[in-house]
Order: structure tokens, then C-alpha cells, then sequence
């Protein structure tokens, strides 16, 4: 973490757009604002223009905007805490407000320009159907509010902290110059400035002088508080506020579906079971016979279709029926549905059965070396060879709340109501729709600027994503309802069945280890071959995408390629390769890791923690494969698998770019006004000390060592063990597992070991862990989906079952600190990571090694169910 | 279309509608009762879940035309008109259960007809009750928890 890279601080100013000395608090006391005489339209109304994040009301009361969606994580309360925190605010007195979809408006954070030598975390321009914002650079890549990679608190903790902290410094100056005194000798505390001689101000007092104050970068990096200050933050001297709790448990919280549009319509819609399929005919009739039925409406023009297989994220094919109310729309569909007929075209014959040969073919031949180190060859011929292939299905994320948007189509411009992960793709889809083009991201700044001037985009909660409510697909379906019934405000309302069938799925895989073992038994070399479908080939137009012309398909390839070292078609992309394969953990002398071919046939995106679900289970259940065939201890080879502990050397590795979830390897740094370099991102490279550390730990809590020795005299009883990075975040599971005479299998315990930098907020941390597992044990041994005729299969809970309560086993979490010479080189302050999805890779491994261990089979595929008996 | 008397939380509407239509629909889209919510349409994960007489029932199954012969009880009626908070929701937002909330309405009259029929349930009756009721988020850990909390509360 010695290298380091300067930003003119310049330059840094100029592209915050606020002028030099006023970047934090500035940004929303200008002096232009000022000037204006805005300051009481600041404090009094709300929403006022440029105010990107908070706001003071007259009374000094506090109103933070939250600009992320908040789908469960708890990062709307926990972003706005931090914000709180800094600033000395007293909870009591804050007050969240949801922000509409405005990329633009939400883009203001750092840094900006920096030398062309560096590579940068984000750039921009490589994204083009985005809009840039005014900064050149910033720090969440795909649009401010795309909410997703668990990156909320990595990329806003710091932004979140300078703007309370630059608050609280000009509450203090402005106390400080009322009562003729050095600010020094003042300090804030929950709301109150207190200075010398008893004195002390509640901030409400202090608006005006404080609205005056333009402290600078320099000054308000420099007033941070230090740990030990903390309020909220990591429990400090209170605990982290929930904000939605009360509303969520009284069934008043705000969803989708629970928007108030007077006078909307619901409409469901009849779609094409294949990706890429066209309508061909309908009849109307009998669905408007249904009483409540207003409209029988197609969804596409013919011929319609945009990206790769899957239609990039545009949705499939259909016939919507709208109604008065969801009942008589619901029964409008079925009165529809036999009358319909469609042209399943290309992809109506997939088998995801006969797909999965396919796919262990692939695997069976070399494939891309996207690492290498030594020759593998030479010494797989050497050893004893250990050799497996894994197998996961397509999977659903099936959040408990279907996809829902409502939209209003008035006045040339389309107003939106929808639960979304991706308000910024939401907002240009709609706003695409409403200008009458198609429903695809625009291309290019003026057609995207145009869209994002036609549409509103609401944020309502999101009842749980996991990654499906990153895609508009609903929501442009609204729009393009809306756009044909002006005036009217159309809900689409998604059943269950529409969820499982028309989600996009998590990809099919296959994983191929080959090891050889040397005489002491550890590897000496380890050759892993990935096959799975890319969602890349959902996104871009591809040899397997139906109707495209050439000019097309070497345009999508052109465009894929410039994405995030997106690779080509049949091919993963760079995001997918770096979660959990170009990244695999262990020190072993000889490596050769490889990207096998895997067409695509269906639509494929991604769920809570992507690709690192198949490439945590392949080499997490290879580990134990090796450990077994060695002879030894699970945990103990693991352990040494992992070694001692280093930052992995994947640039010497031949990794040609490393997307690591899109954040530095290394600290980028500014001078401050004194010329002193200062951080404002840190760097985030592949630690395994702290992967080391999680594992420990968690044999620690587990109580490994005694039980693997209690367990040996027991039949049916046994514990497994596996670790993951990923998000930045480290991850070790345990799990202890029963399996019975009949082969039935119960968990008894998980317990799971998190090192994500600093907790900001403890308690939800926790919660993710134990819904992370929960979630990774309901894939692990229920989940599947299938596809047959090019149509999925299953329909909805009963056939793609999700784990229940008396299913799921005792938790065990724990908070893991990274270990001391980490927290020294990071300066004392280990930044926040990822903790929505890293608890969920590392389970279904752990617990199928635990099943063999028991004296079950070793499973090498999801899901166990197949294997064992799931009661 | 029928005209109907529906009791819900105390209050009794009128409603003209078609008879098979599910109870959920008429609570969500005529009487403008949104706390209830569609999860899966099939009586499977237990996110529309009232009380029909005390009794926890599936408002997506139960036609409006079998629901007016109960008295109906939705997650805005179970806090008293907002008041008190009911022991189970109390002992939710101690303790944290709700992630992204969407089942948690369900998942409360779920346990709260529960606590009604046994007021000191163990690990094992809370499972067997709480089984119907889904959780994507996977807040089961809390659930449990949190239906021990409510019943040494109720009791106190």
C-alpha cells in the first residue's frame, strides 16, 4: 500500500463545481446560493436546487436526502447516521427523505481528475449509455444511485463523513464568532455548540452565521473525528438508529405496489416464455369480456430487440391487459392467455439439462488463461492427482416482493413510481419511452440528457432485490403502458410465476479443478477451469441473438469489449472473472485458472453475490477434496492452502485488469491546501492475512478442533469449513451438520466470521450475515431452476422453494477486526466493505463439506437436495 | 357484482364486487389497506397473512364472499388504531428483525395468532407455526427471537 497517486487538489475543487475553498458544507451553501438570497428558501423549503444531501430547517432540525434505494441492508439509516455522527446531530432531530432519480444531482463526490498513469477506479466514459456527471471522475461507476455490488458504504462512508463534519465545523465557527471567541475553544455535542465560560448554543441559533461559514477541504478532512469520537459509528456512545423499523412492523412502509395514484389502472401482462420470441397473434375479446378490463394492449413493436440474448434489460415480448383493479386484471390474463400465439424462435429449444453436458464439455478442454504462474503441466504430470467437477444451476432471486412500477404518461413526460435498485436506468428508460423511442438506454450525452429531462423517477422501498430490481425491465413495461394511455396511471403488477419465470438468473456453471499433490501433501499445482454464462451476453448483442445484422453484432462486440475488460462472446467478462476465480486465494507454486466457453439461451443477470456463488463453491469444496485425499484436517490444510498471508501478486500473475468490485488496489491521495497529501480513497487490494484471520476465528468460535475430535467417535455428525473475499469484504463459514441413517441431513449451527473494515452500523452487519446465510443455504440445498422448450420450468414457491424457519439452523456471527498490521498500515482506519452479499458465497461449500464429513457423499452440485434428503 | 359487508379492523364497509374475488385484492385495491401484501398468490409464503375471527388466515386464498362471514383483522388494526404497539411489534423493532420489511406484516399476524392460541410457545411450536410464513431476506434467527421477547412481555 506504498504506492500512491496524486490528485491536484486544483483540479479537485474545479470539478466539485463549487469553487476553491468551499467543497463540503460549500456544496450546499454556495456563495452563488447565497447571493441569490436563497438561504431561507434553504432552511425553510424543501427540495431546493443543489442540494444534494442535507438540509437544516429553521428550527435546526436536520433533513437528510437518501439517495440509494434501501432494499433491507439498513444503508439508508446507516449513510445517514455517519452523516449525523460527524456533524454532532441528535438523532431525534433527523429526518430521511427518499430522492428521486437524478444521476446527475447525486454524482457530487470525489475525486476528479488524476494522471493519465493512473488507473482509475471509474472511468466514466467507458459506460456510454450513462449520463457523465459534471465531475469528470466519481466513485460508484454504472450512475450514482445504481444500487448494488454492496459498495453503498464503501463509496459514500467517506463523502457522508465530510459533510457532517464540515457542518459541525461551521456551526462551530459560526457559535465561536457570536460569542468573540477562538474556535478552538469549542466543541460540539448533539445539536449544541458549548464553548468557554458555561456558554453553549443549540445549532438552531446558529443557522445564519453558520450558512456564512466556507470551510475548506483541507480544514474539514483535518476535523474528522478519530474513532474513539464516534456517536453512531460502529456503536460508538449510541446505537445506530433504524429509521424504517416502525413503519416496516405497523404495514405502513411505502412498497411498489402501495403507491397512491389516484386513478390508476393495474395491468398484468401475458409474456413470451422465451428470451427473444415475438408475439404473432392475440385476440382480445375474450379478456374484454372480464368485467373491470379497460384495454388489451401488445407490448412490442415486431421485430423489436436490443442487446444480446435476454434483450439487454428490456423485457420480453407481451400482451398486457389493464384493469380496474388487479383481480379483474389478473382474470383478464387468463382469459387471454389461449389466444395467444407466439414465435419462440431461436432459443425455444433449450434444454438446461442437456445445456449442463454442454457446459461440462467445455470444461473438459482448455479454455482462456485469464492467470498463470509456473508450468501446471509439468507439475500436474509429477503429483498425486486429485481432480472434480462442480456443477450450479440457473437460480432465481426471487425478492418477496414481485416487480411492481406504476407510470403517468402526461404532458410529454413520464413520472414514475417503482421499486428499483437502478432509479438512473429507470429514469432513462422511461424517459426514452416517453420521448416515443424505444424502450433502450439512449446513446450518446444529448439523447441521454433529453431523457433524463422527460421522466421522474420516485423510489419507493424495494421489498427485497438480490439483484433483480437492478434491471428496468417492469418499469419500461410500465412506460411503454403508460406512454399508449395518456393521462392514465398505469400499475404493472408482477405475480410470483412472473418472478420465477421471467427473472434474470443467476448463471449456469460448471467448475473443472485438477491438482497434483506433492509428498508432504499439499499442492503443488492446481489448474481451474470456469465455464459460465455471462451476463455480459445478456447486455450485448451476440452471435446467438436473434434477427441482428452484422453491422450490429460487430458494434455490440466493439462496445462489449470497451466494458469493464468485458471480454468477448461466449466468453465471462472481467466483473465476473474477478469474483472469486482471477482472485482464487491460495498460495500454491503452479496456477493456471482458465474461462471456458458457455453460450447463452436464456437471460441471464445476477444475484446476491454473482459469480462468486459457483466460484466459492467449486474451489472451497476443492480445497476439502485435496485435504481428504492428503490426509489432513480440513481447517489446518485450509489454513495453509491460504499460507501466512499476503497482498495477491495478480498483476505478475498475468491478470491483465482486476476489476475489484471497481474500487482502488492502491490509495489515491489529494494535497490539502498546506500541500499535504492527503487520502481520499483508499485502496482495497486482495489481503489474504485477513482471509487467514476469518478462518481462524471462526475454528475459534466453532470450536473446531475439540469437536473434529468429538464428531470422529459420532456417526453422522461432521463440521466443514470455507472462506471467500468478496465485495472487499472476508468471509469464513462453518457449519456443523447432521446427516441420519436415511440420509435425511439437518444443520445444526452456522457460524460465520466477517471481516469487512470498519462496522459501521454493527447490528445491521450482523443481520446481513445471518440473511446472507440463510440466503446461501436456501440455494445450496433447494435451489434450481430448470428450462425446458426454452421456457422455465418452475412457477413459484411450491416447485422453487425457498428455505423456511424450522429449516433454518442456529447462527453464530461474529465481527472479526483485521489484524494489527493491517489496521497499521491502513493508519489506524480500515475502511468500511461490502456486507450485502459477501456472507452468501462461502455457505453452500462449508456445509457440503460438512455433509461429507459426516460420512455423506461429497457433492459437487447445487442443490444438495439431489444428494441428500432436505426435510 | 355483489354487494358485500366487510368487517375489517372494527370498521364496516360496503363494498360491490365480484364475490370470488381474493380478500387480499378488496383489502389492497378497494379498501386501500396496503399492509398486506401478495407474495406469492398461492397460500405459500404467508406475506398476506390476517386474522379472520383470530385467526390467521391467507387473505390471497380466502374469497371476499367467505371473509364477510368474519370479523377481519389487518396489520393496521393489530397496534389498536395505531396506538399501543402489539407485543410483536414491539419486540420486532427491538430487536431488529425487519430487513427489508416486506413479509415482516405477514410474518406479525402470523405469530401474533400464535401467541393468541399459545402464549409461551418453544423453538419447535414457533417453527411449526411460523413454517407458511416466507422470508427472502432471511430474518428467521429474529423471528424467533423476537416471538420468545413478545410472549415474556405479554405476560409480564
Amino acid at each position: 500500500m506504498s504506492a500512491k497517486v496524486k490528485v491536484s487538489r486544483r483540479s479537485f475543487l474545479q470539478a466539485a463545481g463549487v469553487g476553491t475553498g468551499a467543497v463540503v458544507f460549500g456544496s450546499y451553501l454556495t456563495p452563488a446560493l447565497q447571493a441569490q438570497g436563497l438561504i431561507s428558501n434553504l432552511i425553510n423549503g424543501f427540495p431546493v436546487t443543489g442540494v444534494p444531501v442535507v438540509a437544516l430547517k429553521v428550527n435546526g432540525d436536520v433533513v437528510i436526502i437518501t439517495h440509494r434505494s434501501e432494499m433491507g441492508q439498513g444503508t439508508r439509516s446507516s449513510l445517514a447516521a455517519v452523516l449525523a455522527d460527524e456533524m454532532e446531530a441528535d438523532w431525534k432531530r433527523v429526518t430521511l427523505k427518499q430522492a428521486d432519480a437524478d444521476a446527475e444531482k447525486y454524482a457530487v463526490t470525489f475525486p476528479s481528475e488524476v494522471p493519465a498513469t493512473v488507473i482509475l477506479p471509474y472511468p466514466y466514459e467507458t459506460i456510454p449509455s450513462i449520463r457523465k456527471p459534471k465531475l469528470q471522475y466519481t466513485i460508484v461507476p454504472e450512475g450514482s444511485q445504481f444500487t448494488d455490488s454492496s459498495r453503498s458504504m464503501t463509496a459514500y462512508y467517506q463523502v457522508m463523513r465530510l459533510y457532517g463534519a464540515g457542518i459541525r465545523l461551521a456551526m462551530i465557527r459560526s457559535a465561536a464568532k457570536k460569542w468573540g471567541v477562538d474556535p478552538k475553544e469549542c466543541r460540539a455535542e448533539k445539536h449544541r455548540v458549548y464553548g468557554p465560560g458555561g456558554r453553549s448554543s443549540d445549532y438552531r441559533w446558529l443557522l445564519l452565521g453558520a450558512g456564512k461559514e466556507t470551510p475548506t477541504y483541507g480544514e474539514i478532512n483535518a476535523a474528522l473525528k478519530k474513532p474513539e469520537e464516534f456517536r453512531y459509528i460502529g456503536n460508538g456512545k449510541e446505537p445506530m438508529p433504524f429509521y424504517d423499523a416502525l413503519d416496516m412492523v405497523r404495514g405502513k412502509t411505502v412498497y411498489g405496489a402501495d403507491v397512491d395514484v389516484p386513478g390508476v389502472l393495474t395491468a398484468m401482462i401475458e409474456r413470451c416464455p422465451v428470451a427473444n420470441g415475438t408475439l404473432l397473434y392475440w385476440d382480445p375479446k375474450p379478456a374484454l369480456a372480464v368485467p373491470g378490463v379497460r384495454a388489451v394492449l401488445p407490448m412490442f413493436p415486431p421485430g423489436f430487440h436490443a442487446g444480446g440474448v435476454g434483450q439487454a434489460f428490456m423485457p420480453h415480448a407481451g400482451v398486457a391487459v389493464v384493469a380496474t383493479n388487479t383481480w379483474a386484471a389478473w382474470q383478464g390474463r387468463r382469459a387471454l392467455r389461449p389466444t395467444i400465439q407466439w414465435d419462440k424462435g431461436l432459443h425455444g429449444t433449450y434444454d438446461s439439462q442437456k445445456y449442463r453436458q454442454e457446459l461440462e464439455t467445455s470444461t473438459a478442454k482448455p479454455g482462456k488463461s485469464v492467470r498463470s504462474k509456473g508450468n501446471v503441466d509439468a507439475a500436474l504430470a509429477a503429483g498425486t492427482p486429485v481432480e472434480a467437477t462442480y456443477y450450479i444451476p440457473h437460480l432465481a432471486q426471487s425478492p418477496m416482493e414481485p416487480p411492481v412500477a406504476t407510470a403517468l404518461f402526461k404532458d410529454g413526460r413520464m413520472e414514475v413510481w417503482a421499486a428499483t435498485q437502478s432509479p438512473d436506468y429507470a429514469q432513462q428508460v422511461a424517459g426514452q419511452v416517453a420521448l416515443g423511442n424505444l424502450p433502450t438506454l439512449p446513446i450518446g450525452d444529448e439523447n441521454v440528457e433529453k431523457a433524463r429531462q422527460a421522466a421522474t423517477v420516485h423510489m419507493t422501498m424495494v421489498g427485497g432485490g438480490f439483484g433483480r430490481k437492478s434491471k428496468p425491465d417492469y418499469i419500461a413495461e410500465a412506460a411503454m403502458l403508460a406512454r399508449q394511455m395518456p393521462g392514465v396511471p398505469i400499475r404493472v403488477q408482477w405475480t410470483r410465476e412472473d418472478d420465477v419465470k421471467f427473472s434474470y438468473y443467476n448463471a449456469v456453471s460448471s467448475q473443472h479443478y485438477e491438482a497434483a499433490l506433492g509428498p508432504d501433501g499439499r499442492p503443488t499445482a492446481l489448474l481451474q477451469r470456469s465455464a459460465f454464462t455471462s451476463f455480459f451476453a445478456t447486455l450485448f448483442p451476440n452471435s446467438d441473438t436473434p434477427g441482428l445484422s452484422p453491422a450490429e453484432l460487430a458494434g455490440g462486440a466493439q462496445l462489449r469489449a470497451s466494458l469493464a475488460d468485458g471480454g468477448i462472446y461466449p466468453y465471462g467478462s472481467g466483473i465476473e472473472r474477478a469474483q472469486g476465480l482471477e482472485d482464487m486465494p491460495f498460495d500454491i507454486p503452479n496456477i493456471r485458472i482458465e474461462n471456458c466457453e458457455a453460450r447463452n439461451h436464456i437471460r441471464v443477470g445476477w444475484m446476491r453475490s454473482v459469480a462468486n456463488i459457483y466460484h466459492a463453491f467449486g474451489i472451497c469444496s476443492f480445497a476439502d477434496e485435496m485435504a481428504h485425499a492428503a490426509g489432513r484436517d480440513s481447517k489446518d490444510y485450509l489454513l495453509e492452502l491460504i499460507g501466512s498471508g499476503r497482498i495477491l501478486p495478480l498483476q505478475d500473475e498475468q491478470v491483465a485488469q482486476y476489476r475489484n468490485n471497481e474500487l482502488p488496489l492502491k490509495i489515491i491521495e489529494v494535497p490539502d491546501e498546506g500541500g499535504k497529501m492527503t487520502q481520499i480513497v483508499p485502496g482495497y487490494p486482495p489481503d489474504t492475512r485477513r482471509l487467514r484471520a476469518v478462518a481462524e476465528r471462526a475454528a475459534q468460535i466453532s470450536g473446531w478442533d475439540e469437536k473434529v475430535k468429538q464428531y470422529k467417535n459420532m456417526k453422522g455428525r461432521g463440521l466443514g469449513i470455507a472462506v471467500h473475499r468478496s465485495f472487499l469484504s472476508y468471509v469464513a463459514i462453518v457449519a456443523d451438520v447432521s446427516l441420519n441413517d436415511r440420509n435425511e441431513v439437518t444443520i445444526n449451527d452456522i457460524y460465520g466470521v466477517i471481516d469487512c473494515g470498519l462496522a459501521v452500523n454493527r447490528d445491521r452487519v450482523m443481520a446481513q450475515m445471518e440473511g446472507g446465510i440463510v440466503y446461501g443455504l436456501s440455494y445450496a440445498l433447494l435451489g434450481e431452476i430448470t428450462v425446458k422448450d426454452g421456457a422455465v420450468v418452475q412457477n413459484n414457491f411450491d416447485d422453487y422453494p425457498i428455505l423456511r424457519i424450522y429449516q433454518t439452523p442456529k447462527i453464530h456471527t461474529y465481527i472479526q477486526e483485521p489484524p494489527a498490521e493491517v489496521v497499521k498500515e491502513y493508519g489506524g482506519n480500515v475502511p468500511p466493505t461490502g456486507v450485502g452479499e459477501p456472507p452468501t458465497p462461502a455457505v453452500a461449500p462449508a456445509v457440503a463439506n460438512a455433509i461429507f464429513a459426516a460420512g455423506g457423499p461429497r457433492i459437487r452440485e447445487i442443490p444438495f437436495n439431489k444428494k441428500v434428503m432436505v426435510l | 357484482m355483489s354487494l358485500f359487508q366487510l368487517n375489517v379492523n372494527g370498521k364496516v364497509y360496503a363494498v360491490d364486487i365480484d364475490g370470488n374475488m381474493p380478500l387480499l385484492w378488496a383489502l389492497r385495491d378497494i379498501l386501500g389497506l396496503k399492509g398486506t401484501k401478495l407474495g406469492c398468490g398461492v397460500s405459500q409464503c404467508g406475506a398476506c397473512t390476517v386474522h379472520l375471527d383470530g385467526v390467521a388466515a391467507r387473505s390471497c386464498s380466502v374469497d371476499v364472499g367467505v371473509a364477510c362471514l368474519s370479523k377481519i383483522t389487518t396489520i393496521e388494526g393489530l397496534s389498536y388504531d395505531g396506538g399501543e404497539l402489539h407485543p410483536c411489534q414491539k419486540a420486532w423493532v427491538d430487536l431488529g428483525v425487519p430487513q427489508c420489511g416486506f413479509c415482516q406484516p405477514g410474518q406479525i399476524m402470523t405469530a401474533a395468532a400464535l401467541l393468541k392460541a399459545n402464549p409461551h410457545p418453544n423453538d419447535e411450536q414457533i417453527d411449526a407455526a411460523m413454517r407458511g410464513n416466507i422470508c427472502r431476506c432471511g430474518t428467521y434467527p429474529r423471528i424467533r427471537a423476537a416471538i420468545h421477547k413478545a410472549a415474556g412481555d405479554a405476560t409480564s
